[in-house]
């Protein structure tokens, strides 16, 4: 039997400790994982809880991150509890199971502490391996802060479980910047967190004998499509259950969490549109703007990064003039994610926004406050003259002569 | 409560009521329902059973068809043994926690790859859910070829196989490399129990899966599955070219427990010569042109070294 | 013998939008819980039309074993080494072929220890008991065999 832990009513934790303490509280059945900075802290945390008898499930330390989601597949069509944690070169290796994960409707939360891609090897934060598992199909949720990384986690369990979800979720939050920085936490207490994300409720279970079934088969012409589609409708459709389940975390905590979290857009003429710690930055300058130089500056987050909040998106971004969506990934010849994906809700919606697309933060590259005052100011002027004042895709930060592409 | 099913003869097996249906997509003789149905038949438990990609997983689960009638699963081509060995994780975790629907019923987990996915894409997984100490079994079935994909040559093809990827030719006589020792490389691994099977000879097969059932730890098995498509020869003659195998010790049949004490399960009445095995296969047809004939001496010698190395790592106990 | 009046062949089911497919792609073997299958007949099961049970590769066939009961010895060869799970034993007897399921591997016949064999191959169409009334004779062994 696990023991139970006192928690302070305000604790002091990172983001990869946060999330280690979500999966001690969800009494997870197996934790099956492999080390990678900067996720380690979280399968660290856990480990350690283990060695110290707060934790009644398995642990297994594979030998590789492919290895990690795979026994996490198979423990889950065992019908329990499973969850795990990661980050870029190793969120890579496993990318062929993330897709087997989802196609197989099986609940696993996988904590994405994210980093950059290698090449050049990076351990610092950026969003590359986030973009990477997009068409994974699984349900994506991004955490701004350590509070949010926790929250998150137990949310995932709740979500993915549901029977009429049964997707895995993914819980991304900033490499280092959220997952190494200590940050308040208001966490509940065991019982609290427990009662919340409730028993595992098993479906197509492994282990029921008297109900063999048979998980992975092959389906070919005649029968992939139709499987793709129906996996396709039950991500869409989560939507429903992830607002039921936002709702009922409010009720518990006072928190409330949208799947497209918007900051003073009321009035806003212009906006950004960010993922990760970004976001808190980025609601920083708004505000300071707005008082200092009358800019009328606003935030959006999809909180939700996967289903995408297409009809959210549009909705608050409607009256905006200028957009400038900001994508933390080595954009690969094209547009970067959020530019794309923002840019087809605001044009489905007959938007004229002029929008941007800001690739930043590289590797770990810090973004000031400053350079986001740039770019408000600079969002502002296109939007008071009507006109982009360079071409869609800049670089933000960048030394060297100035890149630009696509007009 | 788990116990030893008492086969005392092949009519006492008989008894057995299969749980590997047909209808499948397995090529007429092929060897490796043969080894699976032989796996399943040995045991009354419980089965959850795993697969790799490749023919066994290929063949019997095609939307919308199962040919399993114990809980089965495939999720990709490396992964069966980390797959099993997870579900048996999650089973040690719910009985403990007290939510196995069926907690007294006795079950044993079991994985299959074909040599493709064991020896080369799947070794890491394999290799890793031996060394964690995890209580399942896993059952290579070694055709010595990537014959799920038409016949590409593995890390488990012999010396001189003719593969599509290794043909042989007008200036190759197909595989230049030694076929990898994976038993004796699990073996290392200090698995309580390794060995190597042949589905013609049932006994000792049923005996040594009936051994790595009731093992606790992970176990290694290599079971020849003689491979009609890919080795070409007549369906009909699977069990005979297997009976080849073991009588010529090119697949000597043998156990070794807690990775030091080997026993030696076959010893053939007649030990016939390894050409009349491989002439009998159409995969190693090339090998008989005169220009070849120190590759077959030279497989003469491999196998006579190997039956020489097993006997004296049997009188060793190392 | 067991062979279905209309087989389900491989590739003739009825293909269904998304709505009708399992989720998760998962295929159940019965409709009914069992207690443990290990211990339940084929005739006893439930099966679930997912199963393979429930089809037929007959078509693949362009020969097929025929069986005669009176000369075997219920050695049970055929059956341990048969790939398709087509020869039915029950009790330790032989008592037919599947042949909804039998490809017509020839195994069988090349296991049966029997002389004359008690499984011999035949073209699909021929008729089973002008087979049996027609069955060869015991082999005598050359005086070359005698010799060995």
């Amino acid at each position: 039997m696990a023991e139970k832990m006192e928690l302070d009513k305000v604790v002091v934790w990172d983001g990869n400790y946060a999330a280690a303490q979500a999966l001690r509280q969800a009494q997870v059945d197996v934790v099956s994982a492999y080390p990678i900075t900067p996720s380690t802290g979280v399968v660290e945390g856990y480990g350690k809880f283990l060695s110290d008898g707060y934790v009644d499930g398995e642990f297994i330390m594979v030998e590789s991150e492919h290895a990690a989601m795979s026994g996490c597949v198979g423990a889950a069509a065992a019908g329990g509890r499973v969850a795990t944690a990661t980050s870029s070169q190793g969120f890579a290796l496993m990318a062929e199971v993330l897709y087997q994960a989802s196609g197989m409707r099986l609940p696993i939360v996988l904590c994405v502490v994210n980093r950059a891609l290698a090449s050049p090897l990076n351990v610092r934060g950026d969003h590359s391996d986030m973009y990477l598992g997009r068409d994974s199909g699984w349900i994506q949720l991004d955490a701004f802060n350590a509070q949010e990384a926790y929250d998150l986690v137990l949310m995932a369990f709740k979500i993915g479980e549901k029977h009429n979800v049964r997707l895995p979720v993914m819980v991304h939050q900033d490499g280092f910047i959220t997952s190494h920085t200590a940050q308040n936490v208001h966490p509940l207490s065991d019982d609290e967190a427990y009662a919340f994300v409730g028993d595992y409720k098993p479906l197509d279970e492994l282990l029921d004998f008297s109900r063999p079934v048979t998980y992975g088969a092959q389906t070919e012409e005649d029968w992939h499509y139709e499987h793709k589609a129906k996996q396709h409708k039950a991500l869409i459709d989560s939507r429903v259950e992830i607002d039921a389940v936002f709702a009922e975390f409010e009720k518990i905590t006072g928190r409330k969490y949208k799947r497209v979290e918007s900051y003073m857009m009321d009035d806003a003429d212009v906006a950004i549109v960010a993922l990760g710690t970004t976001v808190e930055t980025a609601k920083m300058v708004a505000e300071e703007l707005r008082k200092e130089e009358g800019i009328k500056a606003g935030v959006v987050a999809p909180r939700v990064f996967r289903p995408f909040p297409f009809d959210a998106i549009k909705e608050t971004l409607a009256n905006v003039k200028a957009v400038g969506c900001m994508d933390r990934s080595a954009p690969g010849g094209a547009l970067g994610a959020l530019y794309n994906e923002v840019t087809s809700a605001l044009h489905s919606g007959g938007s004229t926004a002029l929008v941007t697309n800001y690739i930043y933060g590289l590797g770990g590259r810090d973004l000031t406050v400053d350079a986001i005052k740039d770019i408000y100011r600079e969002l502002d002027k296109n939007a008071k003259s009507g006109k982009r004042s360079g071409k869609i895709q800049q670089f933000v930060s960048l030394r060297g002569p100035k890149l630009e592409y696509f007009e | 409560m788990s116990t030893i099913k008492k086969i005392r003869n092949l009519k006492d097996l008989s008894t057995s009521n299969d749980r590997f249906e047909g209808a499948h997509l397995l090529c007429p003789g092929c060897a490796h329902s043969i080894i699976v149905r032989e796996l399943m038949n040995c045991t009354d438990d419980n089965l959850v059973i795993s697969s790799n990609t490749g023919c066994l997983e290929v063949c019997t689960a095609v939307y919308p068809y199962t040919s399993w009638d114990t809980s089965w699963i495939h999720i990709g081509f490396e992964n069966a043994a980390t797959s099993i060995a997870s579900a048996e994780a999650m089973y040690k975790a719910r009985k403990r926690k007290g939510t196995l629907k069926d907690p007294d019923a006795p079950v044993k987990f079991v994985a299959f790859g074909g040599d493709g996915s064991t020896y080369d894409i799947g070794f890491q997984w394999l290799s890793g859910a031996v060394e964690r100490g995890h209580d399942f079994t896993y059952i290579c079935l070694d055709n010595e070829v990537y014959a799920n994909t038409g016949g590409q040559r593995s890390g488990s093809t012999p010396l001189g196989a003719s593969t599509t990827t290794a043909a042989a030719g007008r200036v190759s006589y197909g595989k230049k490399q030694m076929k990898k020792d994976l038993v004796g490389i699990m073996a290392a691994h200090g698995a309580p129990y390794v060995a190597q099977l042949a589905p013609n000879k049932w006994k000792d097969m049923i005996k040594k899966m009936q051994t790595a059932l009731a093992t606790e730890g992970p176990v290694f098995i290599n079971a020849i599955s003689a491979c009609t498509t890919e080795w070409k020869f007549n369906p009909k003659d699977t069990i005979s070219i297997t009976d080849l195998a073991t009588d010529s010790l090119v697949f000597p049949l043998y156990e070794i427990i807690n990775g030091t004490e080997l026993n030696i399960t076959y010893r053939p009445k007649n030990v016939i010569p390894v050409k009349d095995y491989l002439g009998a296969q159409g995969r190693f047809r090339h090998l008989f042109k005169p220009e070849n004939a120190h590759i077959l001496e030279q497989w003469q010698k491999n196998v006579d070294a190997q039956w020489e190395y097993l006997q004296r790592r049997e009188e060793a106990r190392v | 013998m067991r062979q279905s009046e209309n087989p389900k062949f491989l590739g003739t089911e009825e293909l269904l939008g998304w709505d009708e497919v399992t989720q998760g792609v998962v295929l159940d073997s019965f409709v009914d819980e069992v207690d443990n299958v290990a211990f339940l007949k084929q005739e006893e099961r439930p099966y679930a039309e997912f199963n393979s049970f429930t089809a037929s590769v007959a078509d693949w066939r362009v020969v097929k074993p025929i069986y005669n009961r009176d000369i075997c010895i219920d050695c049970q060869n055929c059956w341990i080494f048969c790939p398709d799970t087509s020869i039915i034993s029950r009790d330790k007897k032989m008592i037919g072929i599947d042949f909804d399921h039998c490809k017509g591997c020839g195994v069988c016949v090349e296991v049966c220890p029997t002389n004359p064999k008690s499984l011999l191959m035949f073209e699909e169409r021929q008729d089973i008991d002008e087979a049996l009334s027609k069955w060869p004779e015991k082999k005598k062994k050359s005086k070359k065999e005698e010799e060995k």
